[in-house]
């Protein structure tokens, strides 16, 4: 598969005419900018379409993620009742 | 070599990095270069015992160490009140997958660490994490366990809190901390049930002992609970991504490994202690609902984050789960016809998920603090292009993100195709589950290539120290001899860990 790749890059390459417009990254149509941070497209922007689509699911759960320590023992707590209940039901 | 030092390889791999945590910071007043020495030669030392014991092991078959005995190898009735070791084919994966990450995160902390002064203490704590870790999967001895918890718990928190100029770092720390008091403590108390009740503490004993009591099941859901914990099992996870995220770059791996330790310490309990005294299918079960949550809640929150370091420990935690349902499937078959067809396979997975996790989890944290050492960021919005001028290091990330998504031909495919084929005979909505996580685990991994390593040069990266691509081309080329033999790990490594805990078919 590598191997295949790599023909087409050679392919592409060889052929390879640089012109004004050639081999700049098309940016929804913008002139490019002179900067290397303006042109990579990354970050958060990355699948943003996907993590929106997902936002009622993820939302309350980044929510739920709270950095505070109380809420750690919280879970612990949580966890701890339910894996009891459940030893002690099913054994 | 003498055939009796051979069988005290256990207390050598306890000793020596206990001995020389001691000695680096005296070597540390005299150069810098003699501690380095000395923190190296007390590395390779352990894992030159690892490898004896794995040797006795693998040759000779199991056997107890009793502390304080006039030969301590020679004893099999350890019906009194002392401290046992047991070098089995468990043990022997445990500490494998300890010290082959143990030896990476060494030499990648001596480029990744340079520049920082007082490193006589941090590897002090690292020689004693290393030590704790090792304890906690060699002792068979449930007072010991509580020690060697302890002696991890504490030497982790100090290496958290490193960077102490850092206020982020130490938050993470203190909360590390109070989880591990916590944690430590309701083990104690769960030791107490099981002494007040058996009068004993050893692991045979206990298990020879236990009927199902209702104290007895009180026990081992507290021991179940912390060890979840403290394997950053989803919902007690949280305390992961900051330690992770906030130690020194080059401790993060060894702070997952010693999550892995008590995930390995929570399988040898429920398999060769607590198999007796409980229905199989409700620990099984529970396993299966703790691992599921992990994967799904896992790989969901590594969606939402920029940092990458954060993005890694949250796939740490998806891969946990892995290990976890593959497990609970396999021990809640257990006794039944279902485990011979394909529950033995699961565990199997498991187990070989373990040994791949600790090696290609090590070498993605390492190779992202191969990043943020060039980069000075973390950020994923102000990284890109470091392709250009980090091939190396693209690299190795490229072999532990693929593995880590469970792309064939390398090792994550083969312990994660076990657990697909098998865990998909027990509950077809498991291996999707399972199958789905590792989509959106590739995309996320792609997320980081795409966006740190691709794009225009942004003239941010800066050459990183060769002991660190040394160390990335270690667990690299480990991680290519798991890929290129997997008959052979889970033939020679994994089946003689099934078989130490009595459930081999």
């Amino acid at each position: 598969m590598a191997l295949v790749a790599y023909l087409f890059y050679q392919m592409g390459e060889s052929s390879y005419k640089k012109t004004r417009l050639k081999g700049d990254p098309f940016i929804s149509g913008n002139r490019p900018s002179k900067d290397p941070r303006d042109i990579h497209v990354g970050g958060d922007n990355l699948y943003w379409g996907f993590i929106h689509a997902l936002r009622k699911y993820l939302d309350p759960l980044v929510e739920g993620h709270t950095g505070i320590v109380n809420d750690y023992v919280y879970w612990f707590v949580v966890t701890l009742a339910f894996v009891l209940v459940f030893l002690y039901l099913l054994i | 070599m003498n055939v009796d030092l051979l069988l005290q390889s256990p207390v050598f791999i306890l000793g020596i990095p206990l001995l020389f945590a001691f000695l680096t910071p005296l070597a540390d007043k005299v150069s810098k270069e003699l501690r380095n020495a000395v923190f190296i030669i007390g590395l390779l030392l352990t894992a030159l015992f690892v490898s004896l014991m794995a040797y006795e092991v693998y040759t000779i078959g199991s056997w107890t160490y009793v502390f304080g005995a006039e030969d301590p190898t020679a004893i099999t009735d350890v019906s009194f009140f002392r401290i046992t070791f047991l070098a089995d084919g468990f043990a022997v994966l445990a500490t494998l997958t300890i010290i082959i990450t143990a030896v990476g995160v060494g030499i990648y902390s001596f480029g990744n660490m340079k520049d920082f002064d007082d490193l006589g203490k941090f590897y002090t704590l690292f020689l004693l994490t290393l030590a704790g870790v090792m304890g906690m999967v060699l002792t068979s001895d449930l007072f010991n366990l509580f020690v060697w918890f302890e002696v991890t718990s504490i030497a982790s928190c100090g290496l958290i809190a490193y960077h102490n100029e850092r206020g982020e770092s130490v938050e993470a720390a203190l909360k590390y901390m109070i989880i591990s008091v916590i944690a430590g403590l309701l083990l104690l108390f769960s030791i107490g049930f099981f002494y007040g009740e058996y009068g004993v503490l050893n692991y045979f004993l206990i298990r020879d002992s236990m009927d199902g009591a209702f104290i007895d099941i009180l026990a081992i859901g507290l021991v179940m609970v912390i060890l979840s914990m403290k394997a950053s099992s989803v919902p007690m996870h949280m305390w992961a991504p900051d330690a992770y995220s906030e130690a020194p770059d080059s401790i993060t791996p060894f702070i997952a490994i010693t999550s892995l330790g008590s995930l390995f310490v929570l399988f040898r309990l429920i398999f060769f202690v607590f198999r007796g005294a409980v229905e199989p299918s409700s620990i099984g079960n529970l396993l299966i609902i703790l691992g599921v949550l992990s994967m799904f809640v896992g790989v969901s929150m590594a969606l939402k984050q920029s940092d990458v370091k954060r993005l890694i420990a949250y796939l740490s935690v998806s891969q946990i789960g892995y290990m976890m349902m593959a497990v609970g499937v396999g021990f809640a078959t257990l006794g039944t016809a279902d485990y011979g067809a394909f529950g033995v396979n699961a565990v199997e997975g498991g187990f070989f998920h373990m040994i791949n996790d600790g090696v290609y989890k090590a070498l993605l944290f390492l190779s992202v603090g191969g990043i943020i050492y060039a980069a000075d960021t973390r950020d994923l919005n102000r990284l890109g292009g470091l392709a250009h001028s980090m091939p190396f290091t693209t690299f190795f990330f490229i072999i532990g993100g693929l593995s880590i998504a469970g792309i064939p031909p390398l090792s994550g495919f083969s312990s994660k195709l076990l657990i697909y084929k098998s865990v998909y005979l027990y509950n077809p909505v498991l291996a999707i589950i399972a199958l789905v996580v590792s989509i959106v685990t590739l995309a996320l991994i792609g997320k980081i290539f795409f966006n740190a390593f691709l794009g225009p040069d942004q003239k941010i990266g800066m050459k990183i120290p060769r002991s660190m691509i040394l160390s990335m081309g270690v667990l690299t080329v480990i991680i290519v001899i798991f890929s290129l033999f997997p008959n052979y790990v889970v033939s020679e490594i994994i089946a003689p860990a099934i078989e130490a805990l009595g459930v081999a078919v």
